[in-house]
């Protein structure tokens, strides 16, 4: 049912805008922290509604997460996603303590999800401008702590907003001995691919 | 009658829609800013179920997935438990969702928001009675619906389910003679 018709080489491309962009901002991450992230291959696919991010066990499991707009050249929303287990890791890595449970989750807590995905998506943002002379602009990170069937559908119903398909451009990065996992996506309006492909002359 | 309590709910994934008539147990996982639109007919016990996700098609793809947008998931409802427009007065409906995940967006769609006001004022237009909502605020919610004894019950996180007898609102009940 994919209407945007997405040659292999165009696949290939997304992917490796992916790992350059999401490259710089693992390392950005890395560099707050000390801790050194493996980021795996981008995966490029079409997110529909029945194919669903797995994120952890149950899509009722509890993820913290941010959603930022991007404007300009190559416009879309940028999503990061950590399990709760790993958002834990990122607050006890980043202010040296954790909040009991969701209710626990003040400002404080809520700025550190906040800057981490401020400083990955600003660095992405960056390599992906440097590789296509693109102007890009994004929006202050918001943020939601909830089931994770509910936070991804709502990601999916802002980005499919005025569109008739969704494209995710998803990222797996993490740090097997302390059990953490975080999830990048950018869902950039279909309508912009085109724009993008050429600007890499594809 | 079955001693099985723990039947299988029927679940309504994203834009998708279920029905079951007399017995059963309809529901959705995890709806953010979605809305579970559920439309009870009292004459037949028979309750449909959408997982609506936008208000409205951006164009006149809908018609692959009628239950994704609340203008198309209402009629197609009505059609699938066998109500015309003319008796749709009759029915009783629920929504729950809508809620607004993501605070402090600079730039919001409000998408959850005009979700529920579009299907409210879908309500208002096919005079349909809406007798429980749980909607808008800032939480993700899962819910099922049992058709036979009609009770709702929604969880949100972090919260304790929170369980609403609804049999009376739905005619389940016959008044005492």
């Amino acid at each position: 049912m994919m209407t945007t018709e997405m040659s292999a080489l165009r696949a290939d491309a997304l992917r490796e805008i992916g790992n350059i962009g999401l490259g710089g901002a693992v390392t950005a991450l890395s560099d707050l922290t000390g801790v050194l992230f493996q980021l795996e291959v981008p995966r490029v696919h079409e997110m529909d509604t029945t194919h669903l991010p797995n994120l952890c066990d149950s899509p009722e499991c509890l993820v913290v997460g941010t959603i930022s707009r991007v404007e300009g050249d190559w416009p879309g929303e940028a999503a990061f996603l950590f399990p709760w287990e790993s958002a834990e890791v990122l607050w006890e890595m980043l202010v040296q303590m954790k909040p009991a449970g969701l209710e626990e989750v003040n400002e404080l807590y809520q700025s550190v999800i906040n800057e981490v995905s401020n400083i990955m998506l600003g660095n992405y943002l960056i390599a992906i401008s440097q590789m296509t002379g693109f102007k890009l602009d994004m929006e202050p990170p918001a943020f939601a702590a909830d089931m994770a069937m509910a936070v991804v559908s709502s990601i999916m119903t802002e980005a499919l907003y005025g569109q008739r398909e969704l494209i995710a451009i998803e990222t797996r990065f993490q740090v097997p001995e302390r059990s953490f996992q975080g999830f990048f996506f950018y869902l950039p309006e279909t309508g912009s691919l085109d724009r993008l492909f050429s600007a890499l002359g594809i | 009658m079955s001693l099985l309590s723990a039947r299988a709910s029927l679940l309504a994934g994203m834009g998708e829609i279920k029905v079951a008539r007399k017995e059963g147990v309809l529901g959705c996982i995890g709806l953010g800013s979605c809305v579970g639109t559920l439309l009870y007919d009292p004459q037949t016990h028979t309750a449909g179920l959408a997982h609506v996700m936008l208000p409205e098609p951006h164009d006149n793809d809908w018609s692959l997935m009628p239950g994704k947008y609340a203008t198309t998931a209402v009629p197609t409802l009505l059609r699938e438990i066998g109500v015309n427009t003319s008796q749709a007065s009759r029915l009783r409906a629920l929504l729950i969702g809508g809620g607004e995940l993501f605070q402090n967006r600079s730039q919001t769609l409000k998408i959850g928001e005009r979700n529920v006001e579009t299907l409210q004022q879908l309500m208002r237009d096919y005079r349909i009675t809406l007798i429980f909502e749980d909607v808008r605020g800032s939480s993700g919610r899962s819910f099922e619906f049992d058709l036979s004894t009609g009770v709702v019950r929604v969880r949100k996180v972090g919260q304790p389910p929170t369980e609403h007898a609804l049999a009376y609102a739905l005619g389940l009940m016959r008044p005492a003679v």
